[in-house]
């Protein structure tokens, strides 16, 4: 009892000087930073907010837990798909396709797998080998020659920092690495090597986030600049604002967008300064089901996409 | 013509025999594991969906073969 009591009169104190320190940001223990975000993720908030996944036509996923860690999912698109083509206007082709997945989903492992009707499929792999270090492999495989990819990634979390190694198909080899350097900023960079195409680069990254925003740059040698900032206004409303620069090719696109999060919806809307107005709006009209409605107007290309679709489960 | 002709045979009894020392260590490693990563996408590309299914399938609880088809 007596050797009870001392162990428990020193961790109160401790708790609320930790307390303390979070809330009146008095003095940072340097070595005690939080872990930052892995390097990827970096623009996280504001790619949440300006670039929902629009679509054109309809959609319907229909996923079906079996267990507790294992469910299929059915989903069947139809609607024009744009396909690439070398002058301004767009060609559309009508595609209809139905998508079959398994999902198995465990604390320390997790599969994915879709297949689609023509033949490809998809499949991700995220394995937890210990607590810091984590495998994965993402691969879409076709049935034409040398159309396939695959990558695989190892992930090493550190105490206040994340570094990251890829191998992917085609001689690609990259590497990053996430350092925590205040309570609120986190630096890191990024090297790869593509072989296939000759072509290496390096990139450096800052993100500094607080608990009302998040303020995000990173610049590449392949010429990009991207800047991003994010105010959360409130727990229901956040906007967030996306600058994105190449200073090879003079490309510039700046974004402003918000995010409505209420309770029985989540509204996105952004506007482009290519012209073009995006909006998605997810409504839960009961539990498990979903309407979504997608709809991006652009008025530089005439092009004019809108869906709508169903999530059951 | 005759030299040209000449030329070209020994060209080819030259290539002839270097092809035969070029099938050196590092050839055969770079043969090998190319048919290895053929094999391996082919695995991947058929047997990844039944892989996760028959792994779903034999967690706790179980469920049963006829919830894999039916929509309910």
């Amino acid at each position: 009892m007596a050797g009870l009591v001392p162990p428990g009169t020193t961790a109160v104190p401790a708790d609320v000087s930790h307390t303390a320190h979070t809330k009146h940001d008095e003095k940072t223990d340097y070595m005690n930073l939080p872990c930052p975000i892995p390097y990827e993720e970096l623009h996280r908030e504001a790619l949440m907010s300006l670039k929902p996944e629009t679509f054109e036509g309809l959609r319907f996923d229909f996923t079906k837990g079996l267990n507790q860690k294992f469910s299929l999912s059915h989903s069947v698109v139809m609607g024009p798909t744009e396909i690439p083509s070398q002058s301004a206007e767009t060609i559309k082709i009508p595609t209809a396709h139905y998508e079959f997945g398994a999902n198995f989903i465990d604390p320390n492992l997790m599969l994915i797998g879709r297949v689609l009707t023509d033949g490809r499929v998809n499949a991700r792999v995220k394995w937890d080998l210990t607590d810091n270090l984590t495998v994965k492999a993402n691969a879409q495989l076709t049935n034409e020659p040398h159309m396939s990819h695959g990558m695989f990634n190892f992930d090493y979390k550190g105490k206040d920092f994340r570094s990251q190694f890829q191998m992917g198909n085609g001689a690609l080899f990259g590497a990053s690495y996430i350092q925590s350097v205040t309570q609120h900023l986190s630096l890191g960079g990024e090297v790869f090597w593509a072989g296939q195409h000759r072509k290496s680069g390096i990139g450096y990254a800052a993100r500094y986030e607080t608990d009302k925003m998040v303020a995000t740059g990173q610049v590449a040698n392949t010429g990009i600049v991207a800047l991003s900032y994010v105010q959360k206004v409130s727990d229901k409303v956040s906007l967030a604002s996306d600058f994105m620069y190449n200073y090879l090719s003079r490309d510039v696109t700046a974004s402003v967008g918000y995010d409505y999060i209420l309770r029985q919806c989540r509204l996105r809307g952004k506007i482009d300064s290519n012209g073009c107005t995006t909006s998605y709006l997810e409504e839960r009209l009961n539990m498990g089901l979903n309407f979504i409605l997608s709809a991006e107007i652009d008025h530089r290309k005439k092009d004019y996409k809108f869906g709508f679709g169903l999530t059951v489960g | 013509m005759a030299s040209k002709v000449s030329l070209k045979t020994k060209g080819k009894g030259g290539k002839g025999s270097k092809g035969s020392d070029e099938k050196s260590a590092a050839q055969c490693l770079k043969d090998w594991s190319t048919w290895a990563m053929k094999k391996a996408k082919v695995v991947t590309h058929y047997g990844f969906i039944p892989l996760v299914i028959v792994i779903g399938m034999n967690t706790e609880p179980k469920p049963q073969l006829y919830q894999l088809l039916s929509p309910v």
